[in-house]
């Protein structure tokens, strides 16, 4: 695969998180556009590529968007696939960029999140879970993320502490990260065990709480972006596959498997070199999974390996292993906006790696994995993506 | 009453959670309503491709190996293996709320002896990963098909055995609610 040179991702923008929201889709997806402009010290018709992941748009389509917030472009994109929107926008504006099909991309997730509109989401998620997964419980993705939990805890003897590793620590992250809804709340060993029963294994920190966001970055030539003085992100590598591993009856494992030691052979950097990691944390459970088929650990040794594995930002915990993980807190401490939530591991790595992150910045960091997932189609998770990320120097 | 009022009473009004009787969620695609119409003869009815042989579920329009268009409902083997079990504490739909504010309400993934991967009610709580279980279809109070899972033991020969299952979970009449509007 050819690579990323002479592309830059930058000017992250998280905003608005909120667990109900009078504004539709358009206003956090137009918001996130204005605080870019103003961020990269850009006019509005330097932008000519658009790419917009959401919901809850409705009959809107990223076309529609681009007359109502005023755009004119010559690339124009929706990628709908929620937990692997922002690498998907990040890999396919890259490329767009590189072509020379567009100077500036806006790359965009957002949600909004009215009375109610969670439940018709769940309801109407996709036609094999309106027909085979709704109508059992109509729990939402709790439905099938409790049984891939109880089946991932039945098969490698996990255990709800060591969902809880991931939990806490981020709920540290997050209590220094200002953007997280949960962020003023601590965590404690013996909340996270007696909450509430969800759904199985799964008691109330293990799920995230649906809400409104919007977050983004802006991908333009790395010249452009000297140009503007704007710190920078370059691409080492990035790969995406969906729909692997088919035939497992039950998911334990994901498409990263399919690409990931090329992503490592390419970037030249291994998973012991990142200076942090950020997966797609919808459940504990699949943080593992990515952990596992990412190559920090073996299948089966996540509980092992979050068990001896710091995960805080400032490596201020008790494991001798340190690797930063989820800096902001992820969805399960900052909220799951929708689409947005595709985008929060990469606007997080971008602030990391570029010095932008106030109380949270992890030291020194220079390389940054970050991982998605998503689309519960039915059973499981459809989607994969990873993209090694590092700072460019000033 | 005024206009602000009215509103507001129309507002409550639609509220499932004040209605007198909640439903199983009867929303299904034109696919998902074939399969409840194929499943009201038989135990259980899934999609067999007339090229390949391959069977399938959640049905669809074409068949997931092959791509062929000829997809017929036929009678399938009910036996299959429990690959995984949960007790649902919350749900979103308001006749599920109402279920389990009694008792959790259990479901389970089954791999069907037959190929295909289900979601299914689950019904009894002695399971563990790995039994063997039956499958079978019933109308639910929606009047839409669902798949229910039933230990290897139980008798679900006559249309009789299995709708008085489905009667002993409630799943064949709507909730109600508990202290009247």
């Amino acid at each position: 695969m050819k690579d990323y040179s002479g592309v830059v991702l930058t000017a992250p923008i998280s905003l608005g998180y909120a667990r109900q929201s009078p504004h539709g889709a358009a206003w956090f997806v137009g918001s996130v556009l204005r605080e870019m402009i103003r961020a990269a010290g850009i006019n509005k018709v330097d932008i000519d590529g658009f790419s917009v992941s959401s919901f809850s748009l409705g009959v809107d389509s990223a076309v529609a968007l681009t007359q109502h917030f005023g755009l004119c472009v010559r690339w124009l994109e929706q990628a709908n696939v929620g937990g692997v929107s922002g690498i998907l926008a990040m890999r396919r504006a890259a490329r767009a960029v590189q072509c020379g099909e567009a100077e500036i991309v806006a790359c965009i997730g957002g949600d909004g999140a009215a009375h109610r509109s969670f439940e018709h989401t769940a309801a109407h998620f996709s036609n094999w879970s309106t027909d085979a997964a709704f109508p059992y419980g109509a729990a939402g993705p709790n439905g099938p993320f409790s049984l891939i939990t109880a089946h991932y805890m039945e098969r490698y003897q996990a255990q709800r502490e060591d969902f809880a590793r991931i939990c806490l620590d981020q709920r540290y992250n997050a209590n220094h990260f200002p953007g997280a809804l949960l962020g003023h709340k601590k965590l404690s060993l013996s909340d996270y065990l007696n909450a509430r029963p969800i759904a199985g294994p799964l008691h109330l920190f293990d799920c995230v709480m649906p809400c409104a966001g919007g977050e983004g970055f802006l991908v333009m030539s790395e010249e452009r972006a000297r140009q503007l003085k704007l710190p920078a992100v370059k691409i080492l590598a990035a790969d995406e596959c969906h729909n692997a591993h088919a035939d497992d009856p039950i998911q334990d494992r994901g498409g990263w498997t399919r690409y990931i030691h090329d992503l490592y052979n390419s970037a030249a950097v291994g998973p012991e070199e990142v200076d942090f990691l950020q997966t797609y944390d919808d459940y504990p459970v699949i943080s593992m999974l990515q952990m596992e088929d990412l190559g920090f650990c073996s299948k089966g040794n996540a509980p092992e390996f979050v068990g001896r594995t710091d995960m805080r930002f400032d490596q201020s915990g008790p494991g001798m292993h340190k690797l930063p993980h989820n800096t902001s807190g992820g969805q399960l401490s900052c909220g799951q906006a929708g689409a947005a939530a595709g985008f929060l591991g990469v606007t997080e790595s971008l602030r990391q790696l570029t010095g932008q992150s106030q109380k949270n910045q992890v030291p020194n960091a220079r390389v940054g994995l970050v991982s998605g997932y998503g689309m519960v189609n039915y059973d499981r998770g459809v989607c994969t993506a990873a993209a090694m990320l590092q700072g460019v120097d000033r | 009453m005024n206009i602000k009022d009215k509103m507001r009473a129309r507002l409550k009004l639609s509220r499932p959670s004040l209605r007198a009787e909640a439903r199983p969620p009867g929303q299904r695609s034109v696919c998902g309503s074939q399969f409840s119409a194929a499943n009201l003869p038989g135990a259980l009815q899934l999609q067999h491709c007339t090229d390949c042989g391959h069977i399938q579920y959640p049905p669809a329009e074409l068949c997931g190996a092959c791509l062929g268009h000829t997809l017929i409902y036929r009678n399938t083997a009910c036996e299959g293996t429990l690959l995984a079990q949960s007790q649902l504490h919350h749900s979103l739909w308001e006749y599920f709320k109402r279920r389990i504010s009694e008792a959790p309400w259990p479901v389970a993934t089954v791999r069907l002896n037959a190929g295909p991967v289900v979601i299914a009610h689950l019904v009894g709580r002695d399971f563990n990963a790995g039994d063997a279980v039956q499958v079978f279809s019933h109308s639910d109070a929606s009047r839409s098909v669902v798949l229910l899972a039933v230990s290897a033991s139980a008798n679900i020969e006559t249309p009789q055995l299995r709708q008085d299952i489905v009667a002993a979970i409630g799943l064949d009449q709507p909730a109600e609610r508990q202290h009247g509007i």
